[in-house]
């Protein structure tokens, strides 16, 4: 299969419209009122100019372009600080603000093509996709443990959807079916489809890692080979078991087959009669079509994360790809129609009893939870301090919970909380759905 | 390098502010290496982040007894090249130097941290409804370094440069000495004024980071007038501009009195140059204002049109102009993202801009700009001229700023020669320079008074005995 995966080279140009303005430091709104809080996780923990948002990244890319900088462990260990948020991106307005995560991502790319990336502790990730097809290192039979209580009780059996078809493939992705804490997550999610009587399917043991964290590395070969496999396998499920939609509860596997497989010259193609949709837009449907019955109540006064990869990710950016408008390449405008940050929280305020209250840092100018982009992994401590910081945020509104939409941002943001023994409850929007949710009856 | 032993000296930066906080490493340093402008890119030998005042003075002391230079950062956001090391030494990064120390809302001062950016700063003041001269930098560049360094803002028309609303000041020394100016000096608990003691301030303010580190700096803030109105204008030639900027001055009545090149009002501007369309009109001019009630703005539009009326009666093309939405609020809502990431600047000029910047007598804004004009087409640079009159009617800032293509040599040196060339005919119309880089500051030397260098230098000598503070930067 062909990719569109960018090189450093070929995204120099745009390297070089990084003017060095420093916009991207900080999450700044005219409003008014006026805000401005920290926006790079890596800026707000090390300071130093390299590690500040888009500029700093970038003048690393500038100076492995230039000959000015050579791979070695500190540079590698610097490149890796960053969680590929994109939180910078969404401050930066200049023409390379399209492109600014994938700049991040070439450059790690061009670490591990010279042999001098991932991390050490990153590279178990690679061996693991190799071994296990998870990045966890669990064996391919716990991938289901999380099923165990569906298989007795009153609770419906889940479908093996390869030997029995469904419309529906719930694509649990590793981190809820390895991540113990994070195991309520497609719990909670397989309850809403069986109370709501749709007919879905797992891969069980057979699901694949999608790779999102292996492109964040930069591992470009594990990253197609996940990926590569799991459009073959939608498209013979599509074909043999009559899925066409693909639901999953992790932003980050959405994140990945929705936008890094469309760098795939085949993806049009593989993924033809299918759609992959987060389930909180897919109950956000439900709803708006009357089809998701709450009852009772549920008195919550809750706060909302919008994970990265589920949120700003997810923006499209409008560019004079040919000049006729102003000039080749020229970043025009945005469009945030992808991005999940008005179902999730329109699903929070029609749960009964349940009052949203919203962080400063919110939507396109989410504080990261500071574990994406393999900083996790690569920098645990770091992971959790800055967890904690997003944290001390929710409790700043008042709220007795946090949501969100991510089954990574859900554990490291736990993490957090115990860190710094935070009250702050960490639930996903399916948990809460779900516990208001009466069963089919 | 500047030290035998680079490891004794790292190790000791780090014992003064922790060992996270001290670096050598090629790549840290390579960040701090460059900015916008056509300046050479330098490393620094380590950078260092400083969080107290106290390990401002152990990295100054240190820096003294070994004679390395030491360059104070806080964004890099000018476009002087004024933080990129003439001579390596520690690059001191003063961004996590942060805090807003105070607002009070009766005497309408604060006192701020030199890493305190605009953007932190207006939204802090925002909630006591008060203001300052932002400037239509990055927002996250540091209200410290602007106002020190003369730079302006959006009120320069009503209260003058953001360097005449300092009120005190705290200053480590290049000897490590912690100094204070102003009436914080014989108060600790008062920073509102650096009247009427002798006005020492001076000793700190358009030095180019060359004499001490300002460590806490307090400045005058407004409260917000809640009516805007913007008076637009067009013309088509500098001339008439001018005439209508020096009439409107008169009434002292506009926050912001600017106006722009037909090739500044560009987005982008063009680069290379291309010519003006001739149905354009060359010169466009917003005057902002804020007034306490719809009667107030009524009785500055009264006189806004009076002087309109008397520029036309004069047989001038002054029109009453609509200005574009857009470009109305990239105006008026500062700081701003668009306006402060150099979006209009530099998306056609491979990201470099630099600028002969300079505070010029109105009266000779007109032949200046014929000058500078012909100096840019000849260079095939776009003369993208803004003109900007400061508190009263007789001076302003007059500037170009100018895009070229950093990633090409040639067009970098292109650019430079131009904007040096520039520079030479404002100084011989009367002008100065302001954030200079270093080949400004050579140019300004060579025209001044025998006198001046020789305080310039007596006073640097007995700040900074050892010339370590950002050395190189006053061309002496």
């Amino acid at each position: 299969m062909k990719w569109n995966l960018p090189s450093l080279e070929e995204l120099e140009d745009a390297i070089w419209r990084c003017t060095a303005c420093g916009t991207c430091k900080v999450a700044y709104d005219y409003g008014p009122p006026a805000r401005c809080r920290e926006i790079c996780p890596s800026g707000t923990q090390f300071g130093f100019e390299g590690f500040m948002a888009s500029k700093g990244k970038i003048a690393f890319a500038r100076g492995i372009l230039n000959g000015d900088l050579e791979w070695d462990d500190e540079l590698v260990e610097a490149v890796y600080k960053c969680t590929i948020c994109a939180g910078c991106q969404s401050q930066c307005q200049l023409d390379h603000k399209p492109v600014i995560p994938e700049i991040f991502e070439a450059l790690r790319r061009k670490a591990v093509e010279a042999g001098a990336g991932p991390l050490p502790a990153q590279k178990v990730i690679a061996q693991s996709l190799r071994s296990y097809d998870n990045p966890y290192q669990g064996p391919r039979r716990v991938r289901t443990d999380w099923t165990r209580q569906f298989k007795k009780g009153k609770q419906k059996p889940i479908k093996d959807i390869n030997k029995e078809p469904a419309p529906i493939l719930y694509f649990v992705g590793c981190t809820g079916a390895y991540n113990l804490p994070a195991r309520v997550i497609p719990q909670a999610t397989a309850s809403i489809f069986n109370k709501l009587g749709l007919d879905f399917g797992i891969l069980g043991e057979n699901e694949l890692c999608c790779g999102s964290t292996a492109m964040r590395l930069g591992d470009a070969e594990a990253f197609k080979r996940m990926a590569e496999a799991n459009l073959e396998t939608f498209k013979r499920l599509h074909e043999k078991q009559g899925v066409e939609t693909i639901v999953t509860a992790c932003a980050g596997c959405y994140r990945a087959i929705l936008k890094d497989y469309s760098l795939a010259e085949d993806y049009q193609s593989m993924m033809k009669g299918l759609k992959v949709i987060h389930v909180s837009q897919f109950l956000f449907d439900l709803h708006q079509a009357g089809k998701l019955p709450f009852a009772g109540s549920l008195p919550k006064k809750v706060t909302y994360h919008d994970p990265c990869h589920a949120g700003r990710h997810l923006s499209k950016f409008l560019i004079d790809q040919d000049g006729s408008q102003f000039w080749a390449g020229a970043y025009i405008g945005l469009n945030e129609e992808d991005c999940l940050y008005d179902a999730p929280r329109a699903l929070l305020q029609a749960i009964p009893g349940t009052e949203l209250v919203e962080m400063e840092r919110i939507r396109a100018n989410s504080y990261c939870c500071g574990g994406g982009g393999g900083v996790m992994t690569g920098f645990p401590d770091w992971a959790q301090r800055n967890a904690a910081l997003r944290i001390r945020e929710g409790e700043e509104t008042g709220a007795e919970a946090m949501v969100s939409i991510c089954p990574f941002c859900h554990y490291n943001l736990n993490q957090g909380a115990q860190g710094i023994g935070s009250a702050l409850k960490l639930f996903d929007l399916t948990e809460l759905i779900d516990q208001v949710l009466p069963e089919k009856g | 390098m500047h030290v035998v032993n680079k490891d004794a000296i790292l190790s000791e930066l780090a014992s003064i502010v922790g060992k996270e906080n001290a670096s050598a490493s090629k790549h840290i340093r390579y960040a701090y290496s460059y900015d916008m402008s056509f300046v050479t890119p330098k490393m620094p030998d380590y950078v260092v982040m400083a969080t107290t005042v106290e390990q401002i003075q152990g990295v100054m002391r240190l820096a003294n007894r070994e004679k390395i230079p030491v360059v104070p950062y806080t964004a890099g956001t000018n476009i002087g090249g004024l933080t990129i090391p003439e001579r390596g030494g520690i690059l001191l990064d003063l961004k996590r130097m942060n805090k807003i120390l105070t607002i009070d809302t009766e005497s309408h001062y604060a006192v701020i941290e030199p890493g305190v950016s605009h953007a932190q700063l207006a939204s802090a003041l925002y909630t006591h409804k008060l203001r300052f001269g932002w400037p239509v930098g990055p927002p996250s560049a540091s209200v410290s370094s602007c106002a020190i360094s003369h730079g302006i803002g959006g009120l320069n028309a009503r209260y003058g440069l953001n360097s005449q609303e300092i009120t005190s000041m705290e200053v480590v020394l290049p000897t490590g000495d912690l100094v204070r100016v102003g009436s914080c000096a014989i108060n600790p608990e008062a920073w509102h004024s650096v009247l009427p003691m002798p006005q020492m301030d001076g000793l700190f303010k358009g030095w180019l980071g060359s004499t001490g580190v300002v460590t806490k700096l307090g400045i005058t803030v407004h409260p917000i007038p809640p009516v805007l109105k913007v008076f637009t204008v067009s013309c088509q030639n500098v001339d008439d501009m001018v005439s209508y900027m020096m009439n409107l001055s008169l009434y002292e009545m506009c926050d912001d009195l600017t106006a722009v090149s037909w090739w500044l009002a560009q987005v982008p501007i063009p680069y290379p140059y291309k010519p003006k369309p001739d149905t354009a009109p060359e010169w466009f001019s917003f005057a902002n204002t804020n007034s306490f009630t719809e009667k107030e703005k009524e009785a500055r539009e009264e006189i806004w049109r009076m002087v309109v009326d008397e520029e036309q009666k004069k047989g001038t093309s002054i029109q009453v102009t609509q200005y574009p939405e857009e470009a109305l609020r990239a105006r008026t809502q500062l700081p701003s993202q668009i306006v402060g990431s150099t979006k209009n600047y530099c998306k056609q000029g491979g990201a470099g801009i630099s600028w002969p910047g300079t505070f010029t007598p109105a009266n000779k804004w007109a032949p200046v700009y014929k000058d500078w004009k012909k100096i840019l087409i000849d260079h095939n640079l776009s003369p993208s001229i803004r003109m900007s009159m400061y508190r009263g009617v007789h001076y302003g800032m007059l500037r170009a700023m100018i895009p070229f293509n950093k990633k090409n040599p040639k067009e970098t040196e292109n650019a430079r020669q131009a904007i040096v060339e520039c520079l030479k005919v404002d100084l011989d119309h009367g002008g100065m320079p302001y954030k200079p880089p270093v080949d400004f500051a050579v140019e300004i030397n060579k025209r001044a008074h025998p006198g001046y260098l020789m305080l310039l230098k007596k006073i640097k000598a007995l700040l900074d005995p050892n010339d370590i503070m950002n050395p190189g930067k006053l061309g002496i």
